[in-house]
């Protein structure tokens, strides 16, 4: 149960169904809800905690129309013009309420034409009388005539005035003349049908996400592990996914925060190679991360940050998957590789200009398109080994010729390297194939300077 | 009512032992005719685990395969070396007509690893070739089904090297090569395939030129081919 108002005499503000079947109702005094219930846990009411709930429902919907506003304890959100993208109120209404629940939470949903009676409807709802949505504006008199006037947001003294009136639906108020309500009840009572009806125009404020993702869930109970965490990870990555949508976003790097506890806690980064959004791709990337780490306790809340929301291009649009979505596939592998054997381990390699064996070629970010130096390979003038050691390896020789598991036969060569001089680092060489009684090819060089010296610098395989 | 032995091997999907499998595969040509034509199909198969055994290295084992990689590279796919011996050389491959753009280097610290990361490759369906350097393995049989699977799934070529130790051992891939060398003549013998065995060894011409030769190689399009014709 939740309770709110004066420290002196708190109210139920709000009670889950236990408490309700032991007969508290909201409005009651906290002390009589313990007479009625002595087990009861109540919980202080926290208005910035449901404000920051409501805007992070509220960044979410801005993926189904940019119009998504704050409303009491609501949101309101525009879908007119969004009605075709997402074909229909059906489908729309679906996808909301799939999504809310996604995040964790259950939501009433009304649909109607103006925003204060879709919150009439969505209140009436949690009443338990459920009201078809409706469409067209002339319905709407009719629709909510029936509905009780304490669905209103208007103060209680002017409800029970009504009530001693014998006005306790729509119906009977909306009969009336407006002036007369005017002058008894205040001009605000007559703006607020109007508006209900679509009279008076009803502008909101859209609510503007902060271009950055702040997001924090504590856990029901604490979670043991990595694979505990990956649930609740998964509403934040779709509470993510729907903010970054509304902007036409994505995350490049992300700050995972594990807390466990008040004092420690573990920190982790994703990093993308492109903008990303999509919860389930991020999820995988997270999976192998959290998986190479040990927690040091047990964790009791998580939290998701990126600071900077970069503009996203889609993916998958196309029907036939061409050299681009190879591409973006190639992208998505390498990610997920260096995200668990670490981004050294995973590389691409391409020719670089140069003619010393050790520096004619390098590793290069994989894919980020190391164009191709010389533009093709015709500059090398003999057969270059399919391996090459990252040093060279001296040789044994016998009467001065090179062994390798058997007396090596020069098979072709001797092919001159002489470069570098101009940077310290000079090479002056002469490579030959060399082939020993096994069939094994290897590339090996000697020295100008020492001809009796020779080395293993590649193989043949 | 009666069919002879003659109609029912007429059907399709019908096999006989002696006979090398006919039903339609992917392949990419190796390069190599004799080779080739000792293969189901007519050449590497893709979408599937084969097997390279060798003892030494610099027999070219690994080169014989260039003509096939560069094929499984068409269409923007890549090209991963997972685990191997050292490093592959930039200008080799470039010599060898492998496109360098598409090749990727994993370095992975542990088997585990390895394993993994070609498992993901295959999967992917990025990968148009995963080429995997590994030896004998824990739970063995278990992780050539799994790649075998990812294999089938991302429609890749995969490649496992390993030494001739393996061949004693059954496996679940469908073609095994064993690759050894007289002199400066490189020669392949097939102890599985999808067909009979090939136990004596035939040349597989131009190990060491074939780097050269795969550079002119013929239409650039991936090929299916059945063997009966």
């Amino acid at each position: 149960m939740i309770a709110e108002g004066p420290a002196q005499r708190p109210l139920v503000a709000c009670a889950n169904r236990a408490a309700a079947d032991a007969g508290i109702r909201a409005g009651q005094a906290v002390a009589a809800a313990k007479a009625l219930a002595g087990s009861l846990r109540v919980i202080d009411r926290d208005p910035a905690a449901e404000r920051e709930t409501l805007e992070r429902i509220a960044g979410w919907a801005s993926q189904f129309t940019p119009m998504v506003s704050i409303d009491a304890q609501g949101i309101a959100m525009e879908v007119e013009s969004s009605l075709r993208l997402f074909d229909g109120h059906a489908k729309l209404t679906a996808a909301v309420s799939r999504g809310i629940r996604e995040l964790g939470f259950s939501a009433m949903l009304g649909v109607a034409p103006t925003p204060l009676a879709a919150r009439l409807f969505a209140r009436a709802e949690v009443e338990g009388r459920a009201v078809r949505g409706c469409l067209a504006l002339q319905d709407l008199p009719e629709r909510v005539a029936d509905l009780p006037l304490f669905l209103m947001d208007w103060p209680d003294k002017t409800l029970a005035r009504l009530t001693d009136l014998g006005i306790v639906r729509l119906r009977d108020i909306l009969a009336l003349p407006h002036e007369g309500i005017a002058k008894r009840f205040g001009p605000e009572i007559v703006l607020s049908l109007e508006r209900l009806t679509g009279r008076v125009a009803d502008p909101r404020e859209p609510y503007a996400a902060p271009a950055r993702f702040r997001s924090r869930l504590e856990l029901p109970a604490e979670a043991e592990g990595v694979e505990a965490l990956l649930f609740p990870l998964k509403r934040l990555l779709t509470e993510l996914e729907g903010c970054s949508r509304g902007r036409g976003a994505g995350v490049q790097r992300l700050v995972l925060r594990l807390e466990h506890g008040r004092k420690s806690h573990t920190r982790l980064a994703l990093e993308f190679a492109s903008p990303e959004r999509e919860a389930d791709f991020i999820l995988a990337i997270a999976r192998e991360k959290l998986g190479r780490l040990t927690l040091p306790a047990a964790t009791n809340a998580i939290g998701l940050r990126a600071d900077a929301l970069l503009p996203y291009v889609p993916r998958s649009s196309a029907w036939l998957p061409g050299a681009r979505e190879q591409a973006i596939e190639g992208e998505r592998l390498v990610e997920r590789l260096s995200a668990r054997l670490g981004a050294d381990r995973v590389f691409g390699i391409a020719l670089a200009d140069d003619h010393r064996p050790e520096k004619d070629w390098k590793q290069c970010h994989s894919r980020e398109g190391g164009k191709p130096a010389r533009a093709n390979a015709a500059s090398f003038r003999g057969r270059r080994p399919t391996w090459l050691l990252p040093r060279p390896h001296r040789l044994v020789t016998e009467d001065g010729l090179p062994m390798l598991q058997g007396t090596l036969d020069l098979t072709a060569g001797p092919e001159r390297i002489e470069a570098g001089w101009w940077d310290g680092e000079e090479v002056r060489r002469d490579y030959y194939v060399a082939t020993n009684a096994r069939g094994e090819s290897y590339w090996i060089y000697r020295e100008h300077r020492d001809l009796s010296a020779w080395y293993l610098h590649g193989v043949f395989s | 009512m009666k069919a002879t032995v003659a109609q029912l091997v007429q059907l399709p999907g019908v096999w006989r032992g002696g006979e090398l499998e006919h039903v339609v595969h992917k392949v990419v040509p190796t390069g190599h005719a004799r080779l080739d034509a000792e293969l189901p199909g007519g050449g590497w198969p893709m979408g599937t685990l084969s097997e390279v055994l060798h003892d030494g290295v610099g027999i070219g084992e690994v080169s014989f395969l260039a003509g096939a990689l560069a094929r499984a590279a068409d269409g923007a796919r890549m090209i991963a070396w997972i685990n191997a011996l050292h490093l592959p050389y930039a200008p080799a491959l470039a010599q060898a007509g492998i496109p360098l753009d598409r090749c990727l280097v994993v370095r992975p610290a542990d088997r585990e690893d390895a394993l993994w990361a070609a498992e993901q490759s295959l999967k992917s369906g990025a990968c148009g070739a995963v080429l995997l350097w590994m030896e004998r393995f824990a739970q063995e049989y278990a992780w050539l089904r799994r790649l075998q699977m990812a294999a089938e799934s991302g429609r890749a070529m995969a490649v496992l090297f390993r030494s001739t130790a393996a061949e004693r051992h059954s496996t679940p891939s469908h073609l095994r090569v064993v690759v050894a060398s007289d002199r400066a003549q490189m020669k392949v013998r097939i102890p599985k395939r999808r067909g009979p065995p090939l136990h004596q060894f035939i040349p597989c011409s131009g190990s060491h030129s074939n780097f050269l030769s795969s550079r002119s190689r013929s239409p650039n399009v991936p090929v299916l081919v059945s063997s009966r014709s």
